[in-house]
C-alpha cells in the first residue's frame, strides 16, 4: 500500500475511565516532512504517540502509519518506524553498545550500523560504559541512536532534547535537520518551541487531548501578527473604521496606540485607509509573535 | 548421640526420633542413585520458589526499566514476545536444574566418601534423570505461569513475587485437606483432587520412588490419598493452560505505558 501520508489519525480517542486523554484527534503528516507536535504537560502527546506505536489501544478512531492500521496490521505499520518515547529505556547493566546490539539482533540490522548510529549521536567514546552510569543527556542520545538503528523512514521523537546541554541541543537540532534532508519523516514532540520553530515545517498543538491549532509554522505565525498603529487623536473613529474591514480580526487600543490583529502585509493598506479618512498616523509597525508566544496564547485562551 | 542410628542416647535414657525405616531411607538419599531423587525433590521445593522470583524478575523488570515499551514499539507481536520470554525462562530454569543436579551429585560423592558408602549408578539410573528433570520442570510450570500472569497484571516484579508467594501459601494450605480422601466420600475426594497441591505431590513423590525410595517414610507423602500420576499430569496441564491464557490475554490486550 502506498500513500503520501506517513501518519494519519482519524478521530483518535483514548479514554481512561472518566478522563479523556485524547479526544477525536485527526492529524495528517506527509511523507518527508518534519512535523511538530506541541502541547502543555498532560495534553495527551505521549498517549498519542503510544497509540501510534500500538502500545496503547485507542478507545475509538484509527491510527495509520504509511496507510497501515496500527491496531489491525501493526507489523506492517511499524516496519519502517523508529521511535523514542518518554524517558530513555534500556537495560541498565548492559553497555550502550550492547543495548543497541540486542535491538540490532532483534531488528536484523547489521552490527556495522551500531557504530554508525553511535557516531551520529556522538556517543562512540562512551559506548562501552554501562547504561546505568550514563548522564541524562547520554541516555537521551542513546535513545535517539536506537530510534535510528533500523534506518527507518519515519522517526518519532518524544522530547529528544530533554536533559541535553545547549551544545547537545544544537547537535540534536542539526541531526533532525540532516535526517529531514535525507527524506525521512520526523514527528517531533517537544516543549522547546524555539527548536520546533527552527526545524519543523508544520505543527499541531493539542490541549486537554484536543487539537486546537494545526498548520505550517508560517501560517501560525501569521495568525499571531499584529499591526501597531499610533494615531493622532481620533482613536474611536479609527477603531470603528478598522473594525469594519473584512481582513481585520480585531482591534484593541491602549491610549493612542491601536493593536490591529491583521496580517503584517496589510500594514500599507491600513495606513492608506486611515489617511483617506483624515486620521493622521504618527507611527505604524508590524509585530510578529514567536511560535512560543502563539503557543502560549492559544493554550491559555482555549478551554 | 549416635546419629547413624537415628537416636539420641544420654546416660541410661534412649530417645529414638527416627525409626529404622526412616534411617534406611536417609541412607538411600545420601548415596547414589538416591541423591538424584533427593536433589530433584529440592528443585521442586526451594528451587520452585527461586524459579518464581526469577519469573517475576524476568517479566517485571521489563516494565520497571521501560524496555518492554522499547521492544514492543519495534516488534508489536506481543504473543510471540511473551512466548519467547517464557521459553527462555524455562531454558534458564532447566539449566539451573542441571547445575543443581551436578552440585548435588558432587556433594553426594563427597558425603558418601566420608560415610564410606557412595553407592553406585547404573545406565538406567542416568536415563531416569531425563524424565526426572522434565517432571521437575513440569511441576514448577503452573507456579511460574501464575507468577508471570500476576506480574503482567501488576506490571512490576514486586507484584509478581508477592502474588506468587501468596499463591504458594494458599496452595500449600490445601495440604491441610489431605485427610479428605481417607473419608471415603468420592465427591469430596474428586473436589480435593481439583486442587493443585495433591496433583503436584503426586508427581513430586515420583522423584524419590523412581530411585527405589519410599518418600512416605521421610516426607509423610504417600501415593495413597493422591491422584494417579496421569490425572495429576492432566490437572497440572489444565492449571498451566489457564494461567498461560490469563497471562497471554492480559499481555496482548493491556496498554503498555502512556498516561493512565
Amino acid at each position: 500500500m502506498t500513500t503520501e501520508l506517513a501518519i494519519q489519525t482519524i478521530d483518535l480517542t483514548k479514554r481512561y475511565k472518566q478522563r479523556l486523554a485524547v479526544e477525536s484527534l485527526s492529524l495528517e503528516v506527509q511523507r518527508g516532512e518534519v512535523f511538530g507536535f506541541l502541547g502543555p504537560n498532560g495534553a495527551g502527546k505521549t498517549t498519542t504517540i503510544a497509540m501510534l506505536l500500538g502500545l496503547v489501544r485507542p478507545t475509538a478512531g484509527q491510527a495509520l502509519l504509511f496507510g497501515h492500521d496500527v491496531q489491525h496490521d501493526p507489523v506492517a505499520a511499524l516496519r519502517n518506524v523508529g521511535a523514542m518515547i518518554e524517558a530513555p529505556a534500556f537495560y541498565p547493566y548492559l553497555s550502550g553498545r550492547d543495548n543497541l546490539r540486542v535491538l540490532a539482533r532483534a531488528d536484523g540490522v547489521p552490527p556495522a550500523r551500531i557504530d554508525a548510529v553511535l557516531a551520529a549521536v556522538e556517543l562512540s567514546s562512551r559506548a562501552r560504559d554501562r547504561f546505568g552510569t550514563y548522564s541524562q543527556g547520554m541516555k537521551q542520545r542513546l535513545a535517539i541512536a536506537a530510534a535510528l538503528l533500523a534506518d527507518p523512514d519515519l522517526i518519532m521523537l518524544d522530547e529528544p532534547t530533554n536533559g541535553l546541554d545547549p551544545a547537545g541541543t544544537v547537535e540534536v537540532r542539526e541531526l533532525i535537520r540532516s535526517l529531514a534532508t535525507e527524506g525521512r519523516t520526523i514527528f517531533l514532540c517537544s516543549h522547546l518551541l524555539h527548536e520546533v520553530e527552527q526545524v519543523c515545517s508544520r505543527v499541531a498543538i493539542i490541549k486537554a487531548g484536543r487539537r486546537i491549532a494545526q498548520g505550517s509554522v508560517r501560517e501560525l505565525l501569521q495568525r499571531g501578527q499584529v499591526v501597531q498603529v499610533r494615531v493622532v487623536g481620533a482613536v474611536a473613529p479609527a477603531v470603528a473604521l478598522l473594525q469594519q474591514v473584512e481582513w481585520v480580526r480585531g482591534v484593541q487600543h491602549d491610549g493612542d496606540l491601536l493593536l490591529v490583529d491583521a496580517p503584517a502585509a496589510r500594514a500599507p493598506e491600513i495606513n492608506a485607509l486611515l489617511t483617506r479618512n483624515d486620521i493622521l498616523v504618527a507611527e505604524i509597525r508590524t509585530r510578529e509573535e514567536s511560535l512560543e508566544q502563539f503557543f502560549l496564547e492559544v493554550t491559555e485562551h482555549t478551554t | 548421640m549416635a546419629l547413624h542410628d537415628g537416636t539420641f542416647t544420654g546416660g541410661t535414657t534412649r530417645i529414638q526420633i527416627l525409626d529404622d525405616v526412616q534411617v534406611n531411607q536417609l541412607r538411600l538419599q545420601l548415596r547414589f542413585p538416591g541423591v538424584f531423587g533427593d536433589v530433584l525433590g529440592y528443585v521442586n521445593s526451594i528451587g520452585g520458589v527461586l524459579a518464581m522470583v526469577l519469573a517475576a524478575a524476568a517479566v517485571g523488570s521489563e516494565y520497571g526499566w521501560g524496555t518492554l515499551r522499547l521492544h514492543l514499539a519495534r516488534h508489536p507481536r506481543r504473543g510471540r514476545y511473551l512466548i519467547g520470554k517464557i521459553i527462555t525462562l524455562l531454558l534458564v530454569i532447566l539449566a539451573g536444574m542441571v547445575i543443581a543436579l551436578l552440585i548435588g551429585s558432587l556433594l553426594g560423592l563427597l558425603l558418601g566418601s566420608i560415610l564410606g558408602n557412595v553407592g553406585s549408578i547404573t545406565p538406567g539410573d542416568l536415563l531416569l534423570l531425563l524424565p526426572g528433570i522434565l517432571r521437575a520442570l513440569y511441576v514448577i510450570l503452573p507456579y511460574i505461569l501464575f507468577t508471570i500472569a500476576i506480574t503482567i497484571i501488576g506490571r512490576s516484579v514486586l507484584a509478581g513475587v508477592a502474588g506468587g508467594v501468596l499463591f504458594l501459601v494458599l496452595d500449600g494450605g490445601a495440604g491441610a485437606l489431605a485427610f479428605v480422601p481417607n473419608l471415603g466420600i468420592p465427591l469430596l475426594t474428586f473436589i480435593y483432587y481439583l486442587f493443585l497441591q495433591p496433583n503436584i505431590n503426586a508427581l513430586i513423590i515420583l522423584h524419590r520412588s523412581s530411585y527405589g525410595m519410599d518418600a512416605s517414610a521421610i516426607t509423610g507423602l504417600s501415593t495413597e490419598g493422591l491422584p494417579p500420576p496421569w490425572q495429576a499430569a492432566l490437572m497440572i496441564a489444565l492449571y498451566s493452560g489457564i494461567f498461560f491464557a490469563y497471562a497471554y490475554l492480559s499481555f496482548t490486550r493491556r496498554d503498555v505505558g502512556g498516561a493512565g
